[in-house]
């Protein structure tokens, strides 16, 4: 029996479903897979028991809220896909500002009919089992995940900082260039895209296990001033652990 | 009636309320529920070099454009003049992107609904074929992305006066080489599209998309309509006003008190003379003329488009295999306040931003192509439900959702 999908998102860009889209894998994946539920790749949903379930995006509303929990219910797995699901993403930089006010620069008076909840990471809201991080993930993260999941292995974290894969593609320092850049704490395995490109990484996939992160800010406050840490840190997973006592400002 | 579930196969969580009394549509609405994640707000404070990498967040469908219409406003509000060399490498990246989203709205999303199966799973069972050619034809608009961009899925490699990192002349050559193979399956797509049953509707109303006096619209311009406006993109606020209403988090955009169309139908309609020659070959065989009033006609754009953006990126790696070179950046010179219009693939895309001496954005308006389209889908779904009155009800509500599909809709863009 093919296993029992389901792929939800909340809140967000949708970026991480279009690198599932992306994956080299994505025909075997359709073939594989039944999707019982998958709002954006079909008309008929179910909520039957799903033996998987990815969730993106963050909570935002309160029906999204009650969603989550009830995806908890029907799922033996739950995995967290993404920077929003994982830590809050980016929308969450307006947890570090006055709420009501943020709402009223975008509705003016009309800003009271607008829901928008304190961003929580998923894992603070239900059981989480596994996270694939990044803003966006990678296609070849969720490969390894599904791969190790459908072959009832449990998959592994990655334990080295950005720093590694920027070493393995030979990219020239950022820090040693004077730019403010998260590498040394930040969760690899992305291949460091950004360091590739010539600009830092801020640390999308949020922070290490264990990261040094006295050392990072006193290389840090050398070249960069207090708002620039705060900004790095205050990006695209400002509520991951660290990152966001650094982001609102504990340096 | 409420089409109790979202919206399905779109991008964002919507859904279609419409009400019939005495066999007369009273009510036909378009409730967008995506939560507000508040960009204007938080792109406040931030340093003008991250905010393109931040707004294309706001889209992981089209993220090429957010980024380029971005940096466009920047530059214009602090004062840099991107070289002609830049300029091509941005229409190449976004003509990558058109080439992919396309694909991905046209056999991911759209496709379901006229082959009248489920969803892309039942696709892929029934035409694999089909669903490989898609997978053929953004596999190669992804790598044009990443080639320049740095990353498919929000590049980071392009900033405020170029790219932090220029490809090689080797690099596009074979890129050119890679668009060449797909032409023929975004050839075969434009056929499969014009041999579909579209709904029949009509409804005659105001096509904009931008005009840079030469290309078919893709990077910067005027905002022109075929009902005669002609106005400068900084003048945007004049033409166009936004609207808030209860029961939609996107706000509602009109001219003149009236819906817009914006996306693949309004720029082949205005601008068809525009296409690359394949696509205008094309166009002469297809059964169905352009201009077209039916807003099912979009997804026959779309995949036209494809042929045209598809040759547009084959004829820009061309021209910079030979001639790409080293230049330098130039840098902010003033603060101040500038707007930047481009095409993505939903339609014309302007972000305005403010820019103070430090360099630091103070404000920041964005006007997204579904947020444009949001009146002329209501005025559409009126007239479509009127002309289908009599129609089964499960019948009406699918084919609500059919024409809301056809735009391509984009629901966290527009709500951002």
């Amino acid at each position: 029996m093919k296993p029992k999908v389901a792929i939800f998102d909340l809140t967000d860009c949708e970026g991480c479903e279009v690198q599932i889209v992306n994956s080299k894998f994505i025909d075997r994946i359709l073939a594989g897979v039944e999707f019982v539920h998958f709002r954006l790749g079909q008309r008929v949903n179910r909520w039957d028991n799903f033996d998987v379930a990815f969730i993106e995006g963050a909570v935002i509303t309160s029906h999204e809220l009650e969603l989550v929990k009830k995806i908890r219910e029907h799922s033996k797995l739950v995995i967290a896909l993404g920077s929003c699901a994982c830590f809050g993403g980016i929308a969450a930089i307006t947890n570090f500002m006055d709420k009501e006010e943020a709402k009223r620069y975008v509705y003016g008076e009309n800003a009271d009919k607008i829901e928008t909840l304190y961003i929580k990471p998923l894992p603070e809201i239900i059981k989480v089992d596994f996270m694939i991080r990044g803003c966006p993930i990678v296609p070849e993260d969720f490969e390894r995940v599904v791969s190790d999941l459908f072959a009832g292995r449990i998959p592994r974290e990655h334990t080295r900082p950005v720093c590694m894969d920027c070493k393995s593609k030979g990219n020239p320092c950022q820090l040693l260039k004077g730019v403010a850049c998260a590498g040394p704490v930040a969760y690899g395995g992305c291949g460091a895209p950004c360091p590739s490109a010539g600009v830092p990484c801020d640390g999308c996939r949020g922070p290490l296990e264990d990261p040094q992160i006295t050392a990072e800010l006193e290389l840090l406050k050398k070249i960069a001033s207090k708002d620039d840490i705060i900004r790095l840190f205050r990006k695209f997973a400002p509520m991951a652990p660290i990152f966001k006592e650094i982001g609102g400002g504990k340096l | 009636m409420i089409y109790d579930e979202f919206v399905t196969q779109i991008e964002g969580h919507g859904r279609i309320y419409f009400e019939i009394k005495d066999g007369k549509v009273v009510e036909a609405r378009l409730e967008i529920h995506e939560g507000s994640r508040l960009f204007e707000s938080f792109l406040r404070g931030r340093r003008a070099d991250e905010v393109p990498q931040m707004s294309s967040r706001i889209c992981g469908v089209c993220p090429v454009p957010h980024n380029m219409a971005a940096i466009q406003a920047l530059e214009n509000a602090m004062g840099i003049e991107a070289s002609e060399q830049v300029k091509m490498l941005r229409r190449f990246m976004l003509s990558s992107q058109m080439v992919q989203d396309h694909a991905l709205h046209l056999y991911v999303l759209a496709a379901a609904d006229y082959l009248n199966v489920n969803g892309v799973a039942d696709v892929y069972a029934k035409y694999p074929e089909a669903v490989k050619r898609c997978i053929r034809i953004r596999t190669v608009g992804n790598r044009g992305i990443e080639l320049v961009g740095g990353r498919a899925v929000h590049p980071v490699n392009s900033i405020p006066g170029g790219f932090a990192k220029l490809p090689t002349r080797a690099d596009m050559e074979k890129i050119a080489k890679d668009f060449k193979s797909i032409m023929n399956d975004c050839i075969e797509t434009f056929n499969l599209f014009a041999s579909l049953k579209y709904p029949e509707f009509e409804r005659a109303t105001e096509y904009l998309a931008i005009d840079d006096g030469k290309h078919f619209p893709v990077y910067a311009g005027k905002l022109v309509t075929n009902k005669g406006l002609n106005a400068e993109a900084k003048d945007y606020r004049k033409h166009i006003k936004e609207e808030f209403k209860p029961y939609s988090n996107t706000k509602f955009c009109t001219i003149n008190g009236h819906g817009f169309h914006v996306g693949a139908i309004a720029r082949v309609n205005l601008f068809k003379d525009r296409l690359n020659p394949t696509a205008k070959e094309l166009l002469k065989s297809s059964p169905i003329k352009f201009p077209s009033d039916n807003p099912f006609h979009n997804n026959l754009a779309q995949a036209l488009e494809m042929v045209h953006y598809c040759e547009e990126a084959i004829k820009i790696a061309e021209e910079l295999a030979v001639k790409l070179k080293d230049e330098e950046r130039p840098k902010q010179t003033k603060a101040g306040t500038g707007v930047g219009v481009v095409e993505a693939p939903r339609g014309t895309l302007i972000h305005e931003y403010t820019v103070d001496n430090n360099g630091i954005v103070r404000d920041a308006n964005l006007i997204i192509p579904t947020g444009m389209n949001t009146t002329n889908i209501e005025e559409d779904l009126y007239a479509l439900l009127t002309a289908n009155v009599n129609k089964p009800k499960e019948e009406l509500k699918w084919l609500a959702c059919q024409l809301f599909r056809a735009y391509d809709p984009c629901l966290s863009c527009s709500t951002h």
